[in-house]
C-alpha cells in the first residue's frame, strides 16, 4: 500500500487540511470529511478553552481517524515557537508540530533563520516537527538534517493563489531531499495540486482554496480526487516531455562502439 | 518650526490609492467592491477578528476641539480602579471577548503612565490580547508596557493637515504635530509588536489626509518590516462637545476608501468601529473589513454598569460617553448577523506565549 510516512505515522491520504477561515465549524468539519484528510492542522492561537463557540479545537475532536498537527501561527520568534509547541503538545496530545514562525504578522512569510533553530530544538526534544519555509532547497537540506519529519515549502505566498510559482526550487527540493515534502499554501485549484503531487511532492496542504470556496465540502473533494490522482501519475511513471528526455538503457550500447 | 519628516511628502508609492482616490475616477464602486471582497477573501478567509475597547479613564489634559473628553468640557471625570477594572474584564469575558483596547485620554495626573502600566499588567492577566489607545509615550514607557503585556499600540494622526492640526488641538501636549507623527514608531522601537494609525475623518480633506496615512503606514512598513499594521477609518460623530466637521465624508467616499485601501494594502487588518451603523457595518463585512469593535461603551465603567448597576449615581456619572456610539447590538445579536452572512466572529486570535520578550523590532 502507498502511505504517507511521517516519522512512525503512516497516512493512506495525502491530502492534509488547514482549519483557518471557514465560515463556521460546521463547514469546517463537513470540509475535513470530505477531504478524506487524516491530518489537520490547527493554530494553537484559535484553541479557545473558555469558549466552545469560538474553538476549533474542540470540534476537530469529534472526527475519527483524524491526527491533529497543531500550528505555531502568531510566533515571530524561534523562542516564541518552542514555547507554543510544548502548550499545544500539552492541550493536543499530537507529536505533530507545524513551524510556522512569521517576523511580520500580516506578510506571513517564514523566517529561515528562527524556523531552523525552533525545528531544530523541537525535533531534538522528539516532535515531529513539520516546517512551513520558503522554497529554498539549502535550508530544506539543513532541516533535514536536524531531524525534521518534512519539510513544507510553500507553493506561492499564503492565501494568494498563485499555484506553484516556486516550482523551479521545488523541483531541487524534491530531487534532493530524503524527507516527505510537503507543498503548504498558494495553492488555488485541484489540478495545481495534482501538478504537485506528479512533481514528486508527498503531500499537499491546502487551507483558503478550500475555505473560500463557493462550496467548501465539494471543493475538498475535488482536491482530495486531484491529490489521489496525481500520486497515480508519478507512480505509473510520467511520458517524457519532448526536449527533456535523458540518456537511459537503450543508448547505453553507444558507449561500446 | 519643527520640518516635516521626508516620507510625508514621499509619492513614489501613492499611484495605486492616489487613482482609486481621484474624484475622477471612472471605476465604479462594484467593481472596487468585488475586487476589495476578493483579496479579503482570500487572505483573512471567512473571518472577523473581533475586540472591545474599554475606557480606563477619561480625564485629559487636551483641548481637541471634537471630542467629548477635552478638558474644557463639564463632562464628569472618573477613572477605574484595579477592582473596577477587573471587575469591567470580567462582564467582558462573560461575553465572550478576550482581545481588549484600554483607553485613557491624554496624560493628566489621574491617569498618567504607572496608572496605564498597572491596568495594562490586570488586563494582561485576564485577556488574551491587551492593546493600549491613550497619549504618547517614550521608547522606554513603551517597552515597559511591553514587557506587562501590550502587544499594540492605536495612535491616531487625526489629521496629517499641519495647520488644521494645530487649530483643532487647542492646547496641551497634542498639539505637537511632529510628536504625534512619531509615536508610532517610538512605540515599534519600544518592541510594540503592533500599531494601529487612522485618521479621524471630517476633520480636514479626507482623501489627502488618506494618502497621508498610506505613505506614513508605507513608512513604518518599510522601517519597521516586522510590524503588524492595521488602519482604522473613524467618521466624525456627534459629541459632547457638539463640533460640526466641516468636511464631512458620507458613506459612498468611506467605502470607497476603505476598499481602496484593501486593494493597495492587501495584508493589512482594516477595523470599523460601533461609530458605523449595523447596517453599514453589515455591509462592509467581508468586503475588506477585518477586525471590528463590539459591544462598545464609551463610558468609563460602561460594561459593568450596564450589567449590574442600581446605583443611580454611578449610571449618571458615565452617562456622557467621548461619542455617540452607532452599532448598539449586543455581542450574540451583532455575531448572529455576521454568521447569516457566512462569516465566522473570531473572539481568540492569539496566544499570550507569543507576546514574546520585548526587543526592539527594528533591528
Amino acid at each position: 500500500m502507498d502511505l504517507l510516512q511521517l516519522g512512525s505515522y503512516t497516512f493512506s491520504s495525502r491530502l492534509i487540511l488547514g482549519t483557518g477561515k471557514f465560515s463556521n465549524s460546521t463547514v469546517m468539519l463537513d470540509a475535513v470529511r470530505a477531504s478524506g484528510a487524516q491530518l489537520v492542522t490547527v493554530a494553537l492561537r484559535r484553541f479557545n478553552r473558555e469558549q466552545s463557540e469560538d474553538d476549533l479545537f474542540g470540534p476537530l475532536l469529534t472526527l475519527e481517524g483524524i491526527t491533529l498537527m497543531p500550528n505555531t501561527s502568531g510566533a515571530s520568534t524561534a523562542a516564541e515557537a518552542v514555547r507554543a509547541a510544548h502548550i499545544a503538545r500539552e492541550l493536543s496530545g499530537s507529536p505533530f508540530i507545524k513551524v510556522e514562525i512569521h517576523p511580520n504578522p500580516q506578510h506571513l512569510m517564514p523566517d529561515p533563520i528562527e524556523t531552523f533553530e525552533a525545528s531544530r530544538i523541537l525535533a531534538k526534544e522528539g516532535f515531529l516537527v513539520m516546517p512551513y519555509i520558503a522554497a529554498d532547497p539549502v535550508l530544506a537540506k539543513r532541516l533535514e538534517e536536524v531531524g525534521c519529519a518534512s519539510v513544507m515549502p510553500l507553493g506561492s505566498a499564503i492565501g494568494s493563489g498563485q499555484g506553484l510559482a516556486t516550482s523551479e526550487m521545488l523541483n531541487i527540493i524534491i530531487r534532493e531531499s530524503g524527507i516527505p515534502v510537503i507543498v503548504d499554501a498558494g495553492l488555488r485549484s485541484p489540478s495545481e495540486a495534482a501538478h504537485a503531487m506528479e512533481m514528486g511532492c508527498a503531500a499537499v496542504l491546502v487551507n483558503s482554496a478550500v475555505a473560500a470556496a463557493g462550496n467548501p465540502p465539494a471543493m475538498a473533494e475535488a482536491f482530495a480526487e486531484a491529490v489521489v490522482a496525481g500520486r497515480k501519475a508519478i507512480r505509473a511513471g510520467l511520458m517524457e516531455k519532448s526536449g527533456s528526455a535523458v540518456a537511459t538503457s537503450p543508448l547505453t550500447f553507444l558507449g561500446t562502439l | 518650526m519643527q520640518a516635516l519628516p521626508e516620507w510625508l511628502t514621499d509619492n513614489r508609492e501613492t499611484g495605486t490609492l492616489a487613482t482609486l482616490l481621484s474624484p475622477a475616477s471612472t471605476r465604479p464602486l462594484e467593481a472596487l467592491a468585488a475586487e476589495s471582497r476578493a483579496i479579503t477573501m482570500r487572505r483573512f478567509g471567512r473571518t472577523m477578528t473581533l475586540y472591545a475597547p474599554l475606557y480606563l479613564s477619561n480625564y485629559c489634559s487636551s483641548g481637541c476641539a471634537y471630542c467629548g473628553f477635552a478638558s474644557d468640557r463639564k463632562t464628569p471625570r472618573r477613572r477605574l480602579e484595579p477592582d473596577d477594572i477587573r471587575r469591567e474584564l470580567d462582564a467582558l469575558k462573560k461575553l465572550g471577548i478576550s482581545d481588549i483596547l484600554l483607553l485613557t485620554g491624554e496624560r493628566t495626573a489621574a491617569a498618567d503612565f504607572d496608572y496605564l502600566q498597572r491596568s495594562v499588567a490586570i488586563a494582561a492577566e485576564k485577556m488574551q490580547k491587551v492593546s493600549v489607545e491613550a497619549f504618547p509615550m517614550s521608547i522606554a514607557e513603551y517597552k515597559t508596557l511591553a514587557d506587562c503585556g501590550c502587544t499594540g499600540i492605536t495612535i491616531y494622526q487625526e489629521t496629517y493637515n499641519r495647520e488644521r492640526y494645530e487649530a483643532l488641538h487647542r492646547w496641551g501636549p497634542k498639539k505637537d504635530f511632529i510628536d504625534r507623527l512619531e509615536t508610532p514608531a517610538r512605540a515599534l522601537e519600544g518592541g510594540i509588536k503592533s500599531v494601529g494609525l487612522g485618521v479621524l475623518l471630517g476633520l480636514s480633506d479626507p482623501v489627502e489626509d488618506a494618502m497621508s496615512l498610506y505613505r506614513h503606514i508605507r513608512y513604518l512598513g518599510r522601517t519597521y518590516w516586522r510590524a503588524g499594521m492595521s488602519l482604522s477609518f473613524p467618521r466624525m460623530r456627534p459629541q459632547t462637545g457638539g463640533y460640526e466637521s466641516p468636511f464631512p465624508v458620507d458613506d459612498h467616499l468611506l467605502a470607497r476608501m476603505i476598499f481602496a485601501f484593501r486593494i493597495a494594502l492587501p495584508d493589512t487588518e482594516l477595523v470599523l468601529s460601533t461609530r458605523e451603523s449595523a447596517t453599514f457595518r453589515d455591509g462592509m463585512a467581508g468586503l475588506g473589513i477585518t477586525r471590528m469593535s463590539i459591544e462598545s461603551r464609551t463610558t468609563v465603567g460602561g460594561y459593568y454598569d450596564n450589567e449590574e448597576a442600581t446605583d443611580k449615581t454611578t449610571k449618571e456619572n458615565s452617562d456622557q460617553g467621548q461619542f455617540e456610539i452607532c452599532d448598539d447590538r449586543t455581542a450574540k445579536e451583532f455575531c448572529a448577523a455576521l454568521r447569516s452572512q457566512n462569516i465566522v466572529p473570531i473572539f481568540k486570535n492569539w496566544e499570550p506565549v507569543y507576546n514574546g520578550p520585548s526587543l526592539s523590532l527594528k533591528s
